[in-house]
């Protein structure tokens, strides 16, 4: 039912293909019998001269670059004399009499056959498919070669047999017997002589290139891993000396640069100068020195220190932990952030965790 | 920040335009009722609801601030007042439930039109506070504004389709779906939809990129966290869970949990009714359960963590000044603190730190005894129990395992609200507070 209705849109561009083949066909078209299976059904004109057209869409609806590329090397030839190829202007429907051509002169030129395919041999698909099939390697595409019989076999069976999938690149042979006719297998050996020279040293220049780009990556990459950078300020660092603390006061200068608070308070009746680690216990985002309030407050979810770095509100679920601090030989206060203390389990006591002032 | 009078001169254009939308809205609605419902009552109020809106709008854009439409001040006084978690997520879930014991009621398209308009004008005089558009307008919020009215859209239009066919199977009608069950195909009925859907929401992710650019702030320091420190919006209601647990157990196992359940939800589900049509009545449980773990405890804290968390994660009412100096007293305590000292009048067990390790497990376990009990309890013994008394039928028709598994989800999805009111009512921390090995709950 859909199908009555509606028209994919192959079967859309199969229409205008065959009708427009249909106008520009060359007479030789008429021994190429109509595909069984195409989806041109409907096609507006099912004359005998349209079946040429047919074989592309089968072949899935949209010209390939093999048959964009055949149309207009065909089209040159056409220009330049070659009475083969068919005079066909529009991309789309040329494949098809692009192949035309091919197909008759297999049969009906023998002759043109023993030189045929040296020149084929160039399209990858025409040799896959004569060395599958090995049969003579006529002027067959890769979609023809597999069901092809023989080299004098009707051309209604190479037309009709290409699975959709392979009938794209139909195209090439129209080129080689006109090739051939004017100028023989020597010219032709030279030519690919030539190219292979010409791929030869594009394949030396790419593999160099990618050596020497690969080698530079390689230098590159290992001098990446010993950056020309000092990640981090020394762990070990004076802050001054301790009249700079008074008691009470939460030193925050240090905190863009190291990291660390420096306070003087009274923890458990012992009034001590020390070093607390500005990373939240809960989840480590830097909290806030609120002088109003004298807490530490985490704007990520609203963990509270008390002065002593001991949580009390929020989620986190210990203390601030405390750096290591000394007098240093010439009197200031040194941090070493080296050595971490952590309350909860009694590292405090450490001596090395604070001053006594 | 500027002064009140030259903010309402910034936002009266908007406003402006806003109420003109209503209107128009409103004007297409009467046009509509009249012309292809033909309720000519009806038409009518909607087209005077037009009218009022385009009055709104002439008052908004006069050029004087003082008569642009707002909310009194002292009624945005007494909303800040009545606002905190507590009422916020109180105040939810209550209206979860009477849109869900009066769905029948809300399906009707009239009285969601006039919930909807009711909506949006509260939500266009609010705007005329300068506290309220601030967050609300910010550009990271848009995206939440949308997704209120759109996840209220959905929702509705779901239990319309739940309501209708529950009225269908009660008079042994079928559902809906079952009886306009023609196929589409899919090409091209649904790829040319999607087609065109990816064409206008491409055109309308454009349009609004250039509208309202993404804020960029300044280089991320690792010293310096912005206040407040807010995670994508998408994940704000994580970042809400956070406030509440241990980083393990929200950041981690809570999440992980949620995607475990979601997947062995299939599996779990032994309810033959309601595969491939809308019914509340027919699985109201899995209704229930499903619409409170996402209504609730996901969208919900994604409003709360956006519009009303603010400076330190305290909590603000949708008009108050984000200042980063708000006292807000809190004090929480752990459970073994609340029993030993608060309770028995103890000092909390403790043990020197030199001690052997099986006297320091030992210690750590009879001090965190109160907590480990009551988990336990929660864990292990409410599932048999509950077996036998409220879910009877369930468990008989799930079977142990599928039974085990759904209730473990169950409990674990309810530990969250469960642990939010102890948090707001007793200030309590963790149930279980073992630091000393990172393991708090």
């Amino acid at each position: 039912m859909a199908e009555n209705k509606k028209m994919s849109t192959a079967e859309i561009l199969a229409a205008a293909r065959a009708a427009k083949a249909a106008k520009t066909e060359p007479p030789a078209a008429v021994d190429v019998a109509p595909a069984a299976d195409t989806p041109a059904a409907e096609a507006p004109k099912p004359a005998p001269s349209k079946p040429i057209a047919k074989p592309a869409p089968a072949a899935g609806g949209r010209p390939s670059v093999a048959e964009i590329m055949a149309l207009a090397r065909a089209k040159k030839e056409a220009e330049q004399g070659g009475g083969a190829a068919a005079p066909v202007e529009k991309p789309v429907p040329k494949p098809a009499p692009a192949k035309a051509p091919t197909l008759k002169a297999d049969g009906d030129k023998p002759a043109a056959k023993s030189a045929a395919p040296k020149v084929l041999a160039r399209d990858t698909a025409s040799i896959l498919a004569a060395a599958r099939t090995g049969a003579k390697p006529g002027p067959v595409s890769k979609a023809d070669a597999p069901t092809r019989p023989a080299p004098v076999a009707e051309v209604a069976t190479v037309v009709k047999a290409p699975p959709a999938k392979l009938a794209a690149a139909p195209t090439l042979p129209s080129k080689p017997i006109k090739t051939v006719a004017k100028k023989g297998a020597d010219a032709e050996a030279d030519r690919r002589g030539f190219l292979e020279m010409v791929l030869g040293s594009f394949m030396a220049t790419g593999f160099t290139a990618l050596s020497m780009t690969g080698g530079l990556f390689g230098l590159g990459l290992a001098r990446f891993m010993f950056p020309n950078v000092l990640a981090e300020p020394p762990s070990r660092f004076k802050v001054g000396f301790r009249e700079g603390f008074p008691a009470g006061k939460v030193e925050t200068k240090y905190v863009a640069q190291y990291g660390v608070w420096v306070v003087n308070s009274d923890v458990g009746g012992l009034q001590q100068i020390y070093a607390l680690k500005t990373v939240c216990t809960h989840l480590g985002c830097t909290p806030n020195w609120l002088e109003a309030e004298q807490k530490f407050k985490c704007p990520c979810h609203g963990s509270g220190f008390y002065k002593d770095g001991v949580n009390f509100e929020g989620p986190a679920p210990r203390p601030l932990e405390r750096y290591a601090i000394r007098i240093s030989d010439d009197g200031q206060l040194e941090v070493d952030k080296g050595r971490t203390f952590h309350e909860e389990i009694g590292q405090w006591a450490d001596p090395d965790s604070y001053i006594t002032v | 920040m500027h002064s009140n009078g030259l903010f309402l001169k910034d936002v009266a254009g908007f406003l402006g335009s806003y109420y003109a939308g209503l209107a128009i809205m409103n004007a297409i609605a009467a046009f509509f009722i009249w012309r292809r419902k033909n309720r000519i009552g009806e038409a009518g109020f909607w087209a005077s609801v037009a009218a009022a809106m385009l009055v709104l709008a002439s008052l908004a854009m006069s050029g004087s601030a003082s008569s642009v439409p707002h909310l009194p001040e002292s009624l945005r006084k007494l909303v800040n007042t009545l606002s905190g978690p507590v009422n916020y997520t109180a105040g939810t879930t209550a209206l979860f439930a009477i849109a869900f014991v009066f769905r029948k009621f809300f399906v009707k398209p009239m009285v969601a039109w006039t919930v909807f308009n009711a909506a949006l004008l509260l939500m266009g005089l609010a705007m005329a506070d300068e506290n309220f558009a601030s967050i609300v307008m910010k550009p990271d919020n848009v995206p939440i504004v949308g997704l209120v009215f759109l996840l209220a859209f959905f929702t509705w239009v779901a239990t319309k389709q739940a309501v209708e066919n529950d009225e269908r199977i009660a008079q042994g009608l079928p559902p809906l779906e079952k009886e306009n069950d023609e196929k589409v195909l899919v090409w091209p009925d649904l790829v040319y939809t999607e087609l065109i859907c990816m064409v206008a929401v491409s055109a309308f992710l454009l349009a609004w990129a250039l509208l309202l650019p993404a804020p960029l702030e300044e280089p991320a320091s690792s010293v310096k966290t912005p206040n407040p420190s807010k995670a994508p919006w998408y994940f704000l209601g994580l970042q809400e869970m956070l406030v509440y647990f241990d980083p393990w157990y929200a950041g981690v196992a809570l999440p992980s949990m949620v995607v475990f359940g979601l997947m062995a939800m299939p599996y779990l589900d032994f309810n033959k009714k309601g595969n491939g049509y809308y019914s509340i009545n027919e699985r109201k449980f899995a209704y229930l359960t499903w619409q409170f773990g996402f209504l609730e405890l996901w969208i919900m804290l994604i409003i709360l963590g956006t519009f009303l968390r603010g400076p330190n994660w305290n909590f603000f009412g949708p008009f108050e000044f984000w200042s980063p100096y708000k006292v807000e007293v809190l004090n929480n305590v752990d459970l073994p603190q609340m029993f030993w000292v608060n309770l028995l009048n103890r000092p909390l067990p403790r043990v020197a730190a030199d001690a052997p390790w099986y006297a320091q497990i030992g210690t750590i376990l009879l001090r965190e005894a109160p907590g480990l009990v009551v988990m336990a309890a929660y864990l292990f013994l409410l599932p048999p129990l509950l077996a036998v008394t409220v879910f009877r039928k369930y468990f008989a028709k799930m079977g142990l395992i599928r039974y085990l598994v759904m209730i473990n989800l169950m409990l674990l999805m309810l530990s969250l609200p469960l642990k939010m009111v102890l948090r707001w009512t007793l200030n309590l921390k963790y149930l279980i507070s073992i630091p000393e090995f990172s393991l708090n709950f």
